[in-house]
């Protein structure tokens, strides 16, 4: 355990803990788009940076993206400064420019009071962010059908040639996962539509209501020794007994997975 | 996988979507990484370049000496813009920010051939038939 | 044939050495990038051809030498009588015939390919009294333009591979990282980091795994000097990173060679094939338990991946994104593996300390800034080219002394350092030494080498437009201070530059560039607004010009000027006519030509061809 001074204020923490956990424990209200728990940190949209310093630094400051930064005993942190309140006004300013219609990039930015984008805007804005959750979860979730595509401005996210992805098993992940909801997919009857895919869901074999996509069902049972028809129950309790009836299964944990 | 794609565009003149399925496959390599790469770096193409590939070097040396003007000409000449070929693919037209011949600034480039100190009266004489 | 003991190696040195005896006859061709476009082979051929018909005394053709850069780009092509050391240049393939009658039969010197000194007017005969040598420091550059960078032989004769044969037998790995350390050998790619310091760290890093990787991405556009040395001295390279590699414990090497550059990674490949058929890289080197190989590996085209973090991951196959440096790459590099990472010029610097010991390279250069400084001398000045200087040299000295000043003896305006990461300073400054921490104090820096001289026809406002062109489009797209705000910043510069800016967009520049700088992920980023901020410190009025009067006074940016013939001066020579791609100049030959305001894009081609000065440019 190591002990930091957050806003002032004396702090346990776990040795090589990441900074933005530790804030988010102490419920402190910091920004972070690109984030997410399951999968590691990735320092993109810079909005989760605080300012740190050491008694050693003789008053040297240094920014830093609390989502990859690991506390070390003795750290200061602030992470209110009006240096840092400022930046990230300027964030959210050219987020804006992107992204004037997703109403939560426009809620995020109205908490730091900016309204309207001081910059130009782009020309045919859309909600994408740019955060790469998506992609991520889905290498996380062991697919990789979508990737980044192009550099820079013009960088994108999209299926492999801009087609529907052969990778992709209609797992919703970068849907679900999406913090402004670009990501659309849409469930009608036994067919999932998702990234230009279509996927026939499996069906409850006694209510007959769809369940999860049959590519998606084939990988959990290949890689994680689940039985496929696990997933032809789409009634909670129906699936817990048969679960329970299936003895330990391999439970996927980060840690598992390193 | 950078060095797989290298060869392919340099054998085909551009990476065909053929090439990135068997590349994924031979390297056992997700698609969705292949098409990252070959769509972030400069080097790769996934549309066919012309018979003769005409780079326009407009590194700050080169721009100093006039390098926009070169490359306006040609394009003019030609009928496309920088990153487009010609309908009968015989020219492709491609700026590059520097290949390091900065003393014989402004530089163009045709097919691995080096031209230095190209002006504007014999720009176009690069890309004559 | 292996050599398989320092014995050996020493042995063939002598041999070698014995064989380019200084006293015969030899003529050396420069065969770098400059002088290969100038038709520099051509040369090499008209040497074969000629020989080949025509018995010369004591002259074969084994006795043509092509060689890498001379550094002397705006003369070439250039060939040298060696061991006299006549210096010809701008020499054409057909002048060979006469060339071997008169200067390698006989000892006539050809006066038309002497260098005349634009100063006094004098023809200077040899090589190293041409002001534009005498004025240079050769370490870095010692064998360029001496050796013919394929042949390893021509290296071992100029104790090449010396300094490895020390190391391995006579000292440890600590006492190698320590005189590295003691000779303040700071990195040469622009970072400036103490070498010795990061190999230390690197060597410390409990691992049964280390990395040497050679950074030849050299991305600023208008530096040459890596590829300069990879091209002509390749083994140098090889020998710096083997050092490095006993030092800190790695048994692999890389070279990340830019993919702009094949002749390098031609020329590096051919090195480490004669290496490892030497039994210099490979298992057991020169009998020892030291074991080394490297590979080259091509970049693709990102400026971006001449970042550590971005170059490493671009090696391991992937896209070149950088990562945050909390951990740096020395403690968790390539493959998450301790690595060091260090310039081309750095490596090429180790062999010669180790040679020469740490003292004797803190003598040259000036306090914390030990050793000389390759740099690419381009843009307005008359000598382009290659220089070397010690570390504390004045830009004027090297604008002037060396470069010759400007071109046509037009005035100087500004001088830009650093690449894209840097920025430019005016006159006032041209007295600052060059070196690590004096430019960054002004506002700019000297990054890797490259110095772009301009002159009053060069637009500052257009300047800073251009570099944040390049970084957009070289930008990875990761973080969004980057990504948006230097597409933002390129946006405001090109509202300027077409005479739709406002002073109000001046100081959003300067607050959006400060923020950009704090919170951009890497290096390319945090100091892509330099050129801006640069520019703005130091030439505002420019930017103000553009701004309240909508004029530029360089005449550069096109929806601020206007073209005009001036009918006094126009010859109806109709070349204007001819070289306007737009139809919009009129006029009959021998009668003065006319510019229609409305079909004129002025692009300047007309400008550029006009013999008689005729065309103003408001």
């Amino acid at each position: 355990m190591v002990t930091v001074t957050i806003n002032g204020k004396l702090v346990r923490a776990k040795e090589g803990e990441m900074l933005l956990a530790v804030l988010r424990r102490e419920k402190i209200d910091i920004p972070a788009l690109c984030h997410h728990e399951a999968v590691e940190p990735y320092g993109a949209c810079r909005l989760c940076m605080v300012e740190i310093t050491r008694k050693e630094w003789d008053g040297w400051k240094n920014m830093v993206t609390s989502c990859l930064y690991p506390v070390a005993d003795g750290l200061i942190i602030q992470t209110h400064t009006t240096d840092l309140i400022e930046l990230r006004k300027t964030i959210l300013d050219l987020y804006l420019a992107r992204c004037p219609n997703t109403p939560e990039i426009q809620d995020l930015a109205a908490q730091y009071g900016v309204n309207q984008t001081s910059y130009e805007q782009v020309a045919e804005p859309n909600d994408c962010i740019l955060c790469g959750l998506c992609t991520r979860i889905c290498d996380r979730m062991g697919f990789s059908a979508i990737s980044a595509v192009n550099r820079g401005h013009g960088r994108e996210i999209a299926p492999p040639l801009k087609e529907a992805p052969p990778d992709c098993v209609g797992c919703l992940a970068c849907a679900l996962n999406c913090p402004t909801n670009y990501i659309k997919y849409t469930d009608i009857g036994q067919t999932r539509e998702i990234w230009g895919r279509k996927f026939e869901l499996l069906r409850d074999s006694r209510t007959g209501q769809p369940t999860i996509p049959k590519e998606f069902a084939e990988y959990l049972s290949k890689y994680r020794n689940i039985p496929q028809d696990y997933f032809e129950q789409n009634d909670e309790s129906h699936r817990k007994e048969t679960a329970l009836g299936l003895g330990k299964i391999a439970v996927w944990s980060r840690e598992e997975s390193q | 996988m950078i060095m797989v794609l290298q060869d392919i565009q340099r054998e085909y003149r551009y990476l065909p979507c053929e090439a990135l399925l068997q590349t994924a496959q031979a390297l056992d390599v997700k698609l969705s990484k292949v098409f990252s790469v070959a769509t972030f770096y400069n080097a790769f193409s996934l549309n066919p370049k012309g018979e003769r590939v005409v780079r326009i070097c407009v590194g700050t040396a080169c721009h100093i000496r006039g390098a926009a003007l070169i490359k306006e000409q040609i394009e003019h000449h030609l009928g496309i813009k920088a990153g487009q070929t010609t309908e009968d693919m015989k020219f492709s037209i491609e700026v590059v920010a520097c290949v390091g011949a900065c003393a014989m600034a402004p530089v163009v480039i045709v097919n691995d051939k080096y031209h230095g100190g190209v002006s504007v009266g014999n720009a176009t004489r690069l890309v004559k038939d | 044939m292996t050599i398989a003991t320092p014995r050996q190696l020493e042995q063939l040195a002598a041999e070698y050495k014995k064989t380019s005896d200084k006293h015969k006859k030899m003529v050396i061709v420069c065969c770098g990038t400059g002088c290969l476009a100038n038709g520099a082979q051509k040369i090499v051929d008209a040497f074969e051809e000629c020989l080949s018909h025509r018995k010369v005394k004591d002259f074969t053709v084994e006795a043509v030498k092509k060689t890498g850069c001379h550094g002397f780009c705006e003369q070439g092509p250039l060939v040298v009588i060696e061991p006299q050391g006549t210096f010809y240049t701008k020499v054409k393939s057909k002048d060979i015939e006469s060339i071997i009658e008169k200067s390698i039969e006989n000892d006539e010197v050809i006066e038309k390919f002497l260098f005349t000194n634009p100063k006094d007017g004098r023809k200077i005969e040899k090589y190293p009294d041409v002001p534009f040598f005498s004025h240079q420091h050769r370490i870095a550059l010692r064998n360029l333009g001496k050796i013919a960078p394929f042949d390893i032989k021509e290296y071992i004769a100029v104790d090449g591979y010396k300094a490895l044969a020390k190391v391995l037998t006579t000292m440890t790995p600590d006492q190698v990282i320590d005189e590295i350390t003691k000779s303040e050998l700071r990195g040469r790619g622009g970072g400036g980091f103490s070498a010795g310091k990061k190999w230390r760290t690197c060597r410390n890093v409990p691992s049964d795994v280390h990395y040497v990787i050679c950074n030849g991405d050299e991305g600023d556009p208008g530096a040459f000097m890596d590829r300069s040395m990879m091209e002509g001295d390749p083994h140098s390279v090889l020998e710096g990173m083997m050092i490095c590699a006993f030092a800190v414990g790695a048994k692999q090497g890389y070279i990340y060679v830019r993919e702009e550059y094949p002749l390098a990674v031609i020329h590096l490949q051919k090195a480490i094939a004669d290496c490892e058929k030497h039994g210099l890289l490979g298992d057991r080197i020169l009998g020892t338990d030291f074991s080394f190989s490297i590979r080259i590996a091509r970049g693709a085209g990102a400026f971006v991946c001449g970042e550590s973090s971005a170059l490493m991951r671009s090696v391991a196959g992937e896209v070149g994104e950088p990562r945050a440096k909390y951990i740096h790459s020395v403690i968790k590099g390539l493959y998450d593996q301790p690595t060091v990472l260090n310039n081309v010029e750095t490596f090429v610097n180790v062999p010669v300390i180790i040679n020469h010991g740490a003292d004797w390279f803190r003598k040259i250069g000036v306090s914390k800034n030990s050793g000389t400084k390759v740099f690419s001398l381009v843009g307005k000045v008359r000598n382009t080219g290659l220089i070397e200087v010690a570390m504390g040299t004045t830009m004027r000295e090297i604008i002037y002394d060396i470069g010759g000043g400007i071109i046509d003896g037009r005035p100087f305006k500004g001088v830009q350092t650093g690449g894209p990461s840097g920025g430019c300073l005016p006159e006032s400054k041209l007295d600052l030494p060059v070196d690590f921490d004096s430019l960054t104090e002004a506002g700019s820096m000297m990054g890797s080498g490259g110095m772009i001289v301009m002159d009053d026809k060069t637009c500052m406002v257009d300047v800073a437009r251009y570099f944040l062109q390049f970084l957009v489009s070289e930008s990875c797209g990761k973080c969004v201070p980057c990504r948006e705000g230097l597409y933002q910043l390129h946006k405001l510069t090109i509202k300027i530059c077409e005479g739709n800016g406002t002073e109000v967009d001046i100081e959003k520049m300067e607050k959006l560039s400060q923020q950009i700088v704090v919170g951009s992920l890497c290096g390319l980023g945090k100091s892509g607004p330099n050129p801006l901020l640069s520019t703005i410190k130091y030439y505002r009025d420019e930017y103000l010009a553009h701004i309240r009067d909508k004029k530029c006074p360089a005449g550069v940016c096109r929806s601020l000027v206007t073209y005009r013939v001036i009918p006094e001066l126009c010859t109806g020579c109709l070349a204007c006519i001819t070289a306007c791609a737009y139809h919009a100049i009129t006029g009959r030959k021998k009668e003065p030509h006319v510019i229609n305001h409305d079909l004129c894009e002025k692009c300047g081609a007309c400008v550029a061809v006009c013999k008689h000065d005729a065309i103003e440019v408001s």
